[in-house]
């Protein structure tokens, strides 16, 4: 490993100072556990290291109309939070699935963002429970929306001089409900061949007012297959309806093969897993009306 | 190489010392404090062997900088026995043949003190879930249930005698 220096300040202001001045020369690291591996094997050589766990940005705080999730927020906080339990029970399936207990209680919400990794497990639950991201620079805010971050395997839209600081999660409508499947070699310590994250909220006539599907490690960036979504909006969740919606997601992604899955088997896991899901979602929906 | 003072506590007495930027908290502990009882074996977060308690929880201090521990507790397989007396789950997973080579055996004993500091009685699945990070090459995980319920079972015998009235 390179020996950048290393700085823990203790005001955000300070933070996003330095960002500015050092630019993509200085790395932020919150849990570490991606950038400590890939500064070993040098990938990565920054200068600076800007730990923000001085920063209050490990908190859960729930507002009137969003649940906002500071970057620092580890995978077991989200675990462990009522609010997340009750409001968003797809990111915490996902975060139960994620590596292991040491992995969860180092790695950060912000940091399985911000490393942009195709098949990031947590991407999937965000994007489908419409996520947004706050990018602070020196400057000023931006906030966007949490699928338009990413740009391709390990980069996205995020400026040198700005840390991402912020997750906000509107709060769902009434009827709702989501599912989280992932496919891995293993139950736990494995790196999805392919996630998805399914939701639907309805009306009370029992008509789909909004549908989303989220899908991670079948394309260039976690993607929502718009197409398959197209078929179920506006309409009754039949079975027909549900299992034609996963055969088109499975033609709208673009996998690749490689170490962990061919694209082929990526393909017909993905129909399998959406269908899976859209089933789940729309069970759960039933048995959340029975007992409202 | 800069080198930074820090301070924590390891295993419950208070230390400083000097550490550099691109030093893991495992290098430190093996390296400078000589705890060599937890282990590198990946050094990559996969396999669990380097396992120790950050501020009471189970972390890879193979993915921690030395220097973010500043200010933190730590506690390392070394620090598990109290007074010169195994803790329980050390002892049962002698009894339990809960390991054959011992290289995954202090980060394995580390998660399963974690468990039973917070759960004095868990389930099977219960305990599965909390080793899930710690790799064992040689002999699986059967005799690690077993130990771990062995010595839950114990705590709970210890804590129902000290929390019972005088009689």
């Amino acid at each position: 490993m390179i020996a950048p220096k290393y700085t823990a300040p203790t005001s955000l202001a300070d933070a996003l100072q330095l960002k500015k001045e050092s630019g993509a020369e200085a790395r932020v690291i919150a849990g570490g556990t991606d950038l400590i591996l890939r500064m070993r094997d040098r990938v990565l050589s920054p200068s600076l290291l800007i730990d923000l766990r001085a920063l209050s940005l490990g908190n859960i705080v729930l507002g009137d109309d969003e649940l906002c999730i500071g970057t620092s927020v580890s995978l077991s906080q989200v675990l462990e939070n009522t609010d997340t339990q009750r409001l968003f029970p797809a990111l915490v399936a996902a975060c139960r699935e994620f590596a292991g207990p040491p992995i969860r209680n180092r790695a950060t919400l912000g940091g399985n963002i911000a490393n942009a990794s195709p098949a990031a497990d947590l991407v999937p639950p965000l994007g489908a429970y419409d996520a947004r991201v706050v990018l602070r620079s020196a400057g000023g805010e931006r906030v966007l929306p949490l699928l338009e971050f990413f740009t391709g395997p390990g980069q996205s839209v995020i400026e040198p001089d700005e840390i991402l600081t912020e997750i906000r999660l509107p709060l769902m409508p009434t009827l709702s409900a989501a599912t989280f499947i992932k496919l891995g070699q293993r139950r736990s310590m494995a790196i999805s061949q392919v996630n998805v994250t399914t939701r639907l909220s309805i009306h009370e006539e029992n008509v789909v007012s909004e549908v989303r599907i989220v899908l991670g490690a079948v394309a260039p960036v976690p993607m929502r297959a718009l197409a398959a979504e197209q078929i179920i909006s506006g309409n009754a969740l039949s079975d027909e309806l549900l299992c034609s919606a996963a055969q088109k997601a499975a033609e709208e992604i673009m996998p690749i093969s490689d170490v962990r899955a061919s694209r082929s088997y990526r393909v017909e896991m993905t129909e399998v897993l959406v269908r899976r899901a859209l089933f789940a979602t729309r069970d759960e929906l039933g048995r959340n009306a029975t007992d409202g | 190489m800069a080198e930074t003072q820090i301070a924590f506590n390891i295993n419950g007495n208070q230390e400083q010392i000097a550490a550099e930027p691109n030093q893991t908290l495992l290098q430190l502990l093996r390296d400078e404090l000589g705890l060599t009882g937890t282990k590198d074996g990946c050094s990559s977060g996969d396999c669990g062997a380097c396992v120790v308690l950050l501020d009471g929880k189970p972390v890879n201090s193979c993915m921690v900088l030395a220097l973010q521990a500043e200010g933190s507790s730590v506690t390392t397989i070394e620090g598990l026995a109290k007074d010169g007396e195994l803790h329980p789950v050390q002892r049962t997973f002698g009894e339990a043949w809960a390991f054959q080579c011992g290289f995954c055996t202090p980060g394995m004993l580390i998660s399963c003190y974690a468990l039973l500091e917070s759960n004095d009685n868990p389930t099977r699945e219960e305990i599965l879930r909390a080793i899930a990070g710690n790799f064992c090459r040689c002999t699986g995980y059967q005799g690690v249930v077993k130990a771990v319920q062995q010595a839950a079972a114990e705590l709970r015998a210890t804590n129902s005698s000290e929390g019972a009235p005088d009689e």
